[in-house]
């Protein structure tokens, strides 16, 4: 279900948190789907047991998982507050950096950028 | 809850020559110790020496709170060491090591060892020395792990292994780990493994613990700079943390390698330098190399 690479910059606790939140965003994980044990995870994607429960832990502390007792973890009922537009944008922020990062290596304007990104969004005006 | 192994201040001279400096540490029930340095960093001598092979020079190490020159044979018993040369005696089959190692020990997991002899392919029936590397190298292992060691310390476990064997020993560490009363530590070279089993890392070079820590803390605090000026770079860039800079023979681009500069920082030096910056996270491997670089 998971897509973890140890070799990249990004710590394997963060890659998994920000999978879990796409998903759960996206409705691919609904509330109440549980997630695998920490350590089927951990066998699974060999990766240290506590690389697993850090990302668990900090995805309880901000409401996207709730802990069930002798249970594995599961997808919280979501809150409005988890997809305020500050939210939402924020998981869209890496895209956004490689985009900026790309248009400026080849030397286009902001303008043409955001012409074309407009494009792509289906925005008329 | 008694450290697995407390190290204070250990420094270990052969002759005129320092092979570990003031080193200070402590390794914990549940963590993976990835131990890596270039080769002659000091990775042996620290392993060797903190299991009481031969004496430090200054500082101590103990493990399971017991001083590393006088370990009692209980204490012992509660380790497991694979060197980096293994000890098998040539004309003795696999079975027979096996079980003489096992008679040392009077909590010897001989089920645990022959279920790990299937699922790593170990021919028991050949005598040592008509093995491959690999086969000898999974042999000596299976006698540390014999007696379910409550510390198990590996010197480049993984060297002679192929991939698929690689990975089924990866998984059978943690698993070990996953039971938190148990601590690893191994050394390696294979920066790629450490990646996914450490949960710490020692990083060793010319003696010294640069890096004593959380992997995922090392990766988010070194940070490669790429800086493309509009005007001339002064020669040397003053980057607090600096780990490596290279300047472009026009002086306009430079990339330098930091640890722990703040955005704050960034957006100073920015400005004083008349310079746009990009900031690129690195991996483990990366990071060794610019250390070293």
């Amino acid at each position: 279900m998971f897509i973890l690479n140890p070799h990249s910059a990004v710590p394997i606790y963060q890659q998994l948190i920000d999978q879990v939140r796409r998903l759960v965003a996206g409705g691919q994980l609904a509330p109440g789907a549980e997630l695998p044990s920490v350590r089927d995870m951990a066998q699974q994607y060999t990766v240290h047991p506590m690389t697993i429960s850090k990302a668990y832990s900090l995805l309880e502390a901000e409401g996207v998982l709730e802990r069930q007792r002798g249970k594995p973890m599961r997808v919280a009922a979501q809150k409005r507050s988890h997809s305020t537009l500050a939210a939402r944008l924020k998981q869209l922020e890496p895209q956004l950096e490689a985009l900026a990062l790309s248009a400026r290596q080849l030397e286009l304007t902001p303008d043409e950028v955001i012409a074309q990104l407009k494009k792509r969004l289906g925005d008329k005006s | 809850m008694t450290a697995a192994v407390s190290i204070r201040s250990l420094s270990k001279s052969f002759g005129s020559q320092a092979v570990l400096q003031n080193i200070s540490t402590e390794v914990n029930p549940g963590d993976v110790v990835g131990v890596i340095g270039k080769n002659g960093a000091g990775k042996t001598t620290l392993l060797e020496t903190l299991l009481g092979f031969s004496p430090p020079s200054s500082g101590n190490a103990a493990i399971f709170g017991e001083d590393c020159r006088s370990m009692s044979a209980a204490t012992k018993a509660r380790i497991g060491f694979v060197p980096q040369q293994d000890e098998l005696l040539p004309t003795l089959t696999g079975k027979r090591q096996l079980t003489m190692t096992g008679s040392f020990y009077s909590n010897w997991d001989g089920a645990l060892v022959n279920r790990l002899a299937q699922e790593w392919e170990v021919p028991l029936d050949r005598r040592a020395s008509v093995l491959s590397g690999g086969e000898r190298q999974k042999l000596s292992t299976l006698m540390a792990l014999g007696n379910r060691p409550d510390l198990l310390v590996l010197d480049e476990p993984v060297a002679s292994l192929d991939p698929l064997a690689r990975r089924r020993f990866l998984q059978q560490l943690l698993e070990m780990a996953a039971d938190e009363s148990r601590a690893v530590i191994f050394s390696t070279h294979i920066v790629s493994d450490l990646e996914r089993v450490a949960n710490r890392i020692w990083l060793m070079k010319d003696g010294r613990l640069l890096w004593d820590g959380d992997l995922d803390a090392l990766k988010s605090s070194v940070r490669r700079l790429h800086l493309f000026a509009r005007r001339r770079l002064p020669l040397t860039l003053d980057f607090p943390g600096t780990i490596s800079a290279r300047q472009a023979v026009d002086g306009l681009s430079a990339t330098v390698v930091v640890r722990d500069l703040d955005d704050a920082r960034l957006q100073e030096a920015s400005a004083r330098l008349d310079a746009r910056i990009e900031s690129e996270g690195l991996g483990l491997e990366d990071i060794f190399l610019e250390i070293h670089g």
